[in-house]
């Protein structure tokens, strides 16, 4: 066997042993067929950021045939071609290895589909037995920080004609980083960030995922039921034969779990190219849009986590039977009280069910000791198993507006302000993601995290330049506390920002942290009151740090139309200043749609023993 | 396809009896694949598992030679807190799922549903019952009922 390049065009000839039609054929390779789209996303090929040639994100040499494949698409081709006109078969074999591969150049070189026996492959794909294909997408949940980006999860859906079939049985493709042997918090965050932990492709029940993710994280779940076709289906499933098991390092920021994903869609769907929206991160609220923009959405369907669900049904009682529901969890009342054996048997069955998953969610958020929630659970299962054909509490709505419906998460921003006289134009970009003044709708009410914000001023009268603020990361999370749930509302950030030395004000790094409570006043608003830190380091200030205890007082609402925040901020600096640190602060936003808010905002400041008014206004664009 | 889930069921099972002993849901993971959701998933479970109503089985499942059945078995071991609700309820989509596993067909399903509601404090007689004892109670049950036996003979 052997091949002649001829003026940029490449002739193969093969000697196939076993089969009597084709004992030599000329088979006429297309020109730059390595460099095929498709070819180059079953590879996981990408162009290097300097010159011509291409390196895949595969790290693992069992997924490529050619010794030098993993830089060069043309000799992987070359070996895969090859390899899959070998005679036989087994699960060995490259055409059972490398199913997708094979399907693809066989179509492209109309070689002959010859059948090939994969009894591995075969058993595997068989068991998936999967028709339709969901991207699922875990809601973040800003109470939890390692929820904060979302998370997406593929799952295989069994033809629904089948009356046995079963969303709950169904099996889900993930994409994780495998951290198992390393247990170091500075060592993951690090590894994470810049490379060395290996991802895995895990294939697992979606039941495991739903009591992962809306039970013990309490997220909600999006499913995004895809309209890829029967051939395309089967190529996904082909191509995920292909890098399971297979290491692809993990980064947290860009190749994480919803990027492998997005290249598997890509692989069964060429030409949708959903890698080539991916910059510097992946975020994975943002890859759901993008697979919504290229339009591969056919249907949604909205699964509410154990928190929302619970808190729903409690909503859902009437009040006084609020107040009989929480005597019972808390055992001032029997199950078999007068006050409950009074209601109607439709009343019992939804007081009980509604206090039964209230129990349930404080076993496992709040650790109720199990000697009281056990007996308990128990005692209300037996009762409401007595009721039948009880009308059942109603589901949670599903939200108007979805997570990725929302506004869009890279902001940027212009206005003019003035800070004691002095007159500024500010420019702020902020990659991501949401603040408590944004527009609300698809994300979860007092919520905020930022990160990489960049503010920077102009100052008018000198023609300065000057960075304001520097927001490494800013989470926030305002929970408002109820009968029912007491969540701590708290909230942390560091990075740089100026800081007023008494003569001075310069760029000092800090970091800040707070923690208290909220409380709800109306339908869309609540008052806040957190005890807060912060701590500042820097060469001008007098003994090189400063740190102050201080409070945070506020009043918090936010609607489609506009969000307002106001309050005041004590903040005493002990350790080198020595001054108190009073503001009053008064912001507001106007949204126009989801794409653009009107912002202004007013701070009156008394510190060392001077008053000094800042105020800003402008216009933030979402992008 | 219903022999087809109850073997993907089935696979998790052993991975779970002879891979990690004990592990329970968060080792039921396909052919040792390792990675960190299933670790996460194992510490998070096994946190919390120690918070159910219900407990759950190690090592008498093997006693169940129906293969429904042991996949029924699998599923209330991970998923006993939301079976046991559902059965309450007589309805639900964790009782669907045991019909699924069972084979339990469209014609008998609401009597399989009120059976077990109507039955549910002889299946979970008290707050320290197992999944495997629960397993165990259905499976007496649903052979005494003419029209639900077939789906439990051995």
């Amino acid at each position: 066997m052997g091949f002649t390049l001829r003026s940029g065009q490449a002739i193969l000839w093969l000697a196939c042993s076993t089969t009597a039609w084709a004992q030599t054929e000329v088979l006429t390779l297309p020109e730059n067929l390595h460099q095929h789209p498709t070819w180059l996303t079953l590879g996981h090929y990408h162009q290097d950021t300097l010159g011509e040639s291409y390196t895949s994100q595969a790290d693992d040499p069992g997924f490529f045939l050619s010794q030098s494949g993993k830089t060069s698409p043309k000799a992987e081709l070359d070996a895969t071609l090859k390899a899959i006109q070998q005679p036989g078969g087994g699960d060995e074999h490259a055409r059972c290895r490398f199913p997708a591969r094979d399907a693809w150049l066989r179509e492209q070189l109309d070689l002959p589909d010859t059948p090939v026996n994969c009894p591995a492959f075969e058993e595997w794909s068989g068991t998936l037995n999967t028709e339709n294909v969901t991207l699922v997408f875990a809601a973040s949940y800003l109470n939890s920080p390692s929820s904060m980006f979302g998370h997406t999860f593929l799952r295989l859906d069994p033809p629904q004609d089948d009356d046995e079939a079963d969303l709950l049985l169904a099996n889900t493709i993930s994409y994780a980083a495998d951290a198992a042997e390393h247990d170091n918090e500075l060592l993951f965050a690090y590894r994470g960030i810049f490379g060395g932990y290996p991802g895995i492709t895990s294939i697992k029940p979606y039941y495991e995922m739903i009591r992962l993710y809306n039970d013990i994280e309490h997220r909600d779940l999006w499913e995004y039921t895809l309209n890829l076709d029967q051939q395309e289906v089967d190529t996904l499933i082909a191509h995920t034969w292909e890098i399971q098991d297979k290491n692809f390092d993990y980064y947290f920021f860009d190749e994480n779990c919803a990027y492998r994903l997005l290249a598997l869609i890509d692989a069964a769907r060429p030409g949708t190219s959903l890698l080539d929206e991916v910059s510097t991160h992946a975020i994975p609220s943002d890859t759901v849009r993008w697979v919504r923009d290229a339009g591969l959405v056919e249907s949604v369907n909205y699964r509410p986590s154990a928190a929302t669900s619970v808190a729903h049904s409690l909503d859902s009682l009437p009040a006084e039977h609020q107040t009989i529901a929480a005597a019972i969890a808390n055992g001032y009342l029997t199950v078999d009280a007068p006050e409950v054996r009074n209601l109607s048997n439709n009343e019992q069955a939804q007081l009980f069910d509604a206090t039964y998953d209230y129990v349930r969610y404080q076993s496992e958020a709040e650790a109720w000791p199990r000697e009281h929630a056990a007996p308990l659970s128990h005692q209300l299962l037996v009762a409401r198993s007595q009721i039948d054909n009880a009308e059942a509490l109603p589901d949670v709505p599903e939200p108007q507006v979805r997570d990725d419906q929302g506004h869009d998460t890279f902001r940027v921003s212009l206005g003019t302000g003035q800070l004691a006289g002095s007159e500024f134009t500010q420019l702020t970009l902020r990659p991501a993601y949401h603040d408590v003044l944004d527009p609300p709708e698809g994300y979860r009410g007092g919520a905020q995290l930022q990160f990489l914000r960049l503010d920077a001023r102009l100052y008018h009268s000198n023609n300065e330049l000057q960075v304001e603020r520097i927001t490494g990361v800013e989470i926030r999370s305002l929970s408002p506390r109820n009968p029912f749930f007491a969540p701590i509302s708290w909230q942390v950030g560091f990075g740089g920002r100026r800081t007023d030395t008494g003569t001075d004000r310069v760029l000092t790094p800090y970091l800040e942290g707070g923690a208290g409570g909220s409380w709800r006043l109306g339908d869309n608003t609540q008052a806040f009151a957190i005890a807060t830190a912060d701590l500042e380091i820097d060469d001008d200030l007098r003994r090189g740090y400063d740190a102050a205890p201080g409070a945070d007082l506020g009043l918090l609402h936010q609607n489609n139309r506009f969000s307002l925040l106001a309050g005041a901020k004590t903040k005493a600096w002990i350790v080198s200043s020595q001054h108190r640190q009073d503001q009053l602060y008064l912001e507001g936003n106007w949204h126009i749609g989801r794409e653009f808010s009107l912002f202004t905002k007013f701070s009156r400041e008394d510190h060392f023993d001077r008053y000094q008014s800042t105020w800003q206004a402008g216009l933030h664009a979402y992008f | 396809m219903k022999k087809l889930i109850a073997g993907a069921i089935l696979l998790g099972a052993s991975s779970m009896a002879f891979a990690q002993p004990g592990c329970g849901v968060g080792a039921m993971i396909w052919k040792g694949q390792s990675g960190i959701a299933p670790h996460v998933l194992a510490a998070t479970t096994n946190g919390t598992f120690g918070n159910q109503t219900f407990g759950m089985t190690t090592g008498t499942l093997g006693c169940q030679t129906n293969q429904s059945v042991q996949s029924m078995a699998m599923y209330m071991d991970s998923n006993i807190d939301k079976v046991a609700r559902d059965m309450s309820r007589g309805s639900g989509e964790n009782l669907d799922t045991l019909a699924v596993l069972l084979g339990v067909e469209d014609a008998d399903r609401d009597t399989f549903r009120q059976t077990l509601q109507n039955n549910f404090a002889t299946i979970f007689p008290n707050a320290d019952t197992t999944s495997g004892e629960a397993v165990d109670a259905i499976v007496a049950l649903l052979e005494q009922n003419d029209a639900l036996s077939k789906y439990v003979a051995a």
